[in-house]
């Protein structure tokens, strides 16, 4: 597979993750928002800009309407919900005949409808979020089910997963790590399994009980949950053990050893240690590190890897 | 131009939705002069007449949105958003005859095989200069003439291996050729994607009709460019674009995709020891072959334009060391200007002693002393163009044009007479299309693609390009034309 197509797919796939992440974020916020008070909701919308935007580029507003439509569609942010899918598919238009119609169509026709969004509506924008959420899920399927998994899938799941393992542990650090403002309420607990799409799932391994150690547990090692830390370092590796078929052996081991360190890392860490010597922060900023080292052997290996090296 | 409805004529063909369709000058596709059908296109017109409006329109619609679903678009550059605009593409189809469709195919393959053979000739030993039919200056000082080219062997001596030649149809109802396009024709994107939009509007219709297919054109052009080159097993093809930034991308992604070969940019490439490669991720892979749509002089900076980032460093060398194949080949380019163009049938019956069966449109060389005089005499009533130009830059339609500015161009030409030639007004022939509901006449051209290589081959279609605006003779898309979808009829 050409090295820019490698590039785009994976770019593509990264972006992709990083709206459905901000539509799941934004639907949830506004769904949950009635249930609290002025002060809670404030911190808790402080929460949903940190983990959303960049630092210098966090609306100071404290407008509910204003946030939910700088963080989903101002076409001036790089972070925003629009601006995400139109990085999407911008890398998507570099590869169209690398993807099915179907993608192309359903992702083309998403952007579309987004783009035409001037002004949100206030009294149904959660419903707006949760529709572009529904959306890009059903973009994922028809991904699942249109294209080959060849090596170009696997460059997607590489990006979809890196980009989701950094993006929780973004909304962990804000909750237990150094990011923390506010010490998080029930609701606020509540509100961060929703954010992961966990309530459910969570109920079902721990039952209704919320506690924080277990909420932690549940989203960082679980190994079934798609959500969880864990889980994507699973697919990290085996979309590495996938890419690249005939890449020489020393290429191939320089991104494989990384990947090995860190998923040997969330399989033999227990959440005891991380919560009595209240090192969840670091241990946290470690795995953000590590999937940046991958993201940067993959491409020094694999992309932009100089000719002279290998003729 | 005398305009009359076809309903004084025929009370019948002027019902709904054909109401406001008028007659003009020009040769209609659909109505003969007295007002009545053509026989190719009763079936439509029985159909059509029974079909409301409003759902004429929703099918329109229908075709508009998938277009920009598909992303079938281009980009124009006004504001900060780069808005993406789609070709319009006219649900109402433009029908070929078979026995027209025969001449067409016949004449065309004529045209290729002498435009190769002359392509040939002055890339080495240049007899048609020696013998005097075509004038040295006009080959040797032609921007597009590649001296880099002089002596170097080609697959099956085979030049230009994809052409789309513009065809259109004069007021006594017969085709000429207008222009042949040799460099890096496009709009064969268009032609399937407006069959496969008009298939869905018109699912009944076509299995009545006896339409032929051309879907098979991306395995049609994969097999021409397979046999250009001696490596057998696991011929390494790819499509060079110059990128997603070019009008013609969504083409080069869909051919890449129809054919199963990788789309190239410049930045893909490298050569190393004459050979070029593309790096994968798996490192780097050998292309054998390369279809390219970037113009020559993009593409090798070493050799043509320095400041060219489209193109790949050492191609050229590759390509004189016979290690990988280029369609089309550069500079045939020399054999597609406007001047060139005026003698293709001399060159026809040159190299082929035969006589042409496609015939030009009569053409004035404003290289030559008395044509010149006469075009300059009558700016009003002619169309003078640019020799090295296309895509209707650099032209003046004479009756359209104020005094000022044929006055204006009248100087350029005086300045720099081998850069014009001029031709009457032709009269486009009109086809229906639908405006707001009804439909009426417009002006339509004809753009066939030939694939030529080891054989000839000529997929039974086109793309028909239509001028949108009411009166107007400009099809170019660039210049606000739309496209239909062409259908040559197998009886």
């Amino acid at each position: 597979m050409l090295s820019r197509v490698a590039d785009s797919l994976y770019w593509m796939s990264r972006y992709l993750e990083r709206a459905e992440h901000t539509a799941r974020l934004l639907a949830v916020k506004l769904e949950t928002t009635v249930e609290q008070t002025r002060e809670e909701a404030d911190s808790s919308w402080a929460r949903v800009v940190a983990a959303l935007s960049s630092q210098n580029e966090a609306p100071s507003d404290t407008d509910v309407p204003a946030i939910a439509q700088h963080l989903a569609i101002d076409r001036d942010s790089d972070n925003s919900l629009l601006s995400s899918l139109s990085f999407a598919r911008d890398n998507a238009r570099q590869v169209r005949e690398q993807l099915s119609v179907e993608v192309w169509e359903n992702l083309n026709r998403l952007y579309l409808r987004l783009r035409e969004t001037g002004v949100l509506e206030q009294r149904n924008n959660a419903l707006f979020f949760r529709e572009t959420l529904q959306d890009l899920h059903a973009l994922e399927g028809v991904t699942y089910s249109t294209l080959s998994h060849g090596e170009g899938w696997y460059f997607l799941e590489l990006g979809h997963y890196i980009e989701r393992a950094q993006l929780v542990c973004r909304l962990l650090d804000l909750h237990f790590g150094a990011a923390k403002q506010t010490e998080p309420k029930y609701l606020d607990w509540l509100v961060l399994l929703k954010f992961c799409s966990a309530f459910e799932p969570y109920c079902k391994a721990y039952t209704a009980a919320i506690r924080p150690d277990k909420i932690a547990e549940f989203l960082l090692f679980d190994p079934e949950f798609p959500h969880s830390v864990r889980f994507s370092i699973d697919r990290i590796c085996d979309a590495l053990a996938h890419v690249a078929p005939g890449a020489p052996p020393g290429r191939r081991a320089s991104v494989e050893r990384l990947a090995g360190r860190l998923k040997a890392m969330a399989d033999f860490t227990q959440i005891e240690e991380l919560m009595a010597s209240g090192t969840i922060a670091r241990f946290l900023a470690d795995i953000a590190a590590q999937c940046e080292e991958i993201h940067a052997a993959v491409y020094s290996a694999y992309i932009t890897y100089g000719a002279e090296t290998v003729l | 131009m005398s305009a009359h409805p076809i309903a004084d004529a025929n009370p019948e063909a002027g019902q709904p939705p054909f109401s406001a369709y008028k007659l003009g000058a020009a040769y209609d596709e659909m109505f003969a002069a007295d007002g009545s059908v053509r026989p190719q296109f009763a079936a439509l017109a029985h159909r059509l007449t029974h079909l409301p409006p409003e759902e004429l329109q929703r099918r329109q619609q229908a075709c508009e949105t998938s277009f920009l679903h598909q992303g079938i678009t281009f980009t124009v550059y006004s504001d900060k958003q780069a808005t993406e605009r789609i070709i319009p593409t006219d649900l109402f189809p433009r029908i070929v005859t078979a026995k027209e469709w025969e001449k067409i195919e016949a004449g065309l393959t004529q045209r290729i095989l002498a435009l190769n053979l002359f392509l040939k000739d002055i890339y080495t030993d240049g007899r048609v200069l020696k013998d005097g039919i075509i004038p040295r200056s006009m080959i040797y000082g032609s921007k597009h003439y590649r001296r880099e080219m002089r002596g170097l062997p080609v697959p099956h001596d085979a030049y230009v291996n994809v052409c789309g030649s513009d065809l259109i149809r004069c007021e006594d109802g017969k085709f000429a050729v207008l222009e042949d396009n040799l460099r890096v024709p496009s709009g064969v994107s268009y032609m399937l994607a407006n069959r496969d939009v008009v298939r869905r509007a018109f699912p009944n219709l076509f299995r009545a009709q006896g339409v032929r297919p051309i879907d098979h054109y991306p395995r049609e052009l994969l097999a021409t460019l397979r046999a250009l080159t001696p490596v057998r097993e696991d011929v390494s093809i790819a499509i060079l674009t110059p990128g997603v930034f070019n009008s013609a991308y969504f083409e080069h992604a869909f051919l890449a995709r129809q054919m199963g070969v990788e789309l190239v940019e410049g930045r893909d490439l490298l050569v190393n020891d004459n050979v070029v490669y593309a790096r994968t991720t798996s490192g780097l892979k050998r292309i054998d072959v390369i279809y390219r749509r970037i113009d020559d002089d993009f593409i090798d900076p070493l050799i043509f334009r320095e400041d060219s980032a489209l193109g790949v460093s050492g191609l050229f060398n590759a390509y004189r060391a016979g290690n990988v194949v280029i369609a089309n080949a550069l500079g045939t380019g020399v054999a597609d200007d406007k001047a060139v163009y005026a003698y293709v049938p001399r060159l026809i019956r040159y190299y082929l002693a035969e006589e042409p069966i496609l015939e030009n449109i009569e053409t004035y060389l404003c290289r030559e002393e008395k044509p010149l005089a006469h075009v300059l005499a009558n700016l009003d009533k002619l169309v003078v163009k640019a020799v090295g130009e296309s895509g209707g830059y650099g032209m003046l339609v004479g009756p359209h044009a104020s005094k000022a500015e044929r006055e204006a161009f009248a100087e350029k030409i005086k300045a720099d007479p081998d850069n014009y030639i001029a031709q009457p007004t032709i009269q486009l022939s009109t086809a229906p299309t639908f405006v707001d509901g009804g439909v009426e006449p417009r002006h339509v051209d004809l753009r066939p693609f030939i694939l030529h290589g080891e054989k000839t081959v000529i997929v039974p279609g086109a793309l028909t390009r239509v001028a949108l605006k009411r009166g107007s003779l400009v099809v170019n898309s660039s210049q606000g034309g739309g496209s239909k979808d062409t259908w040559v009829l197998s009886h």
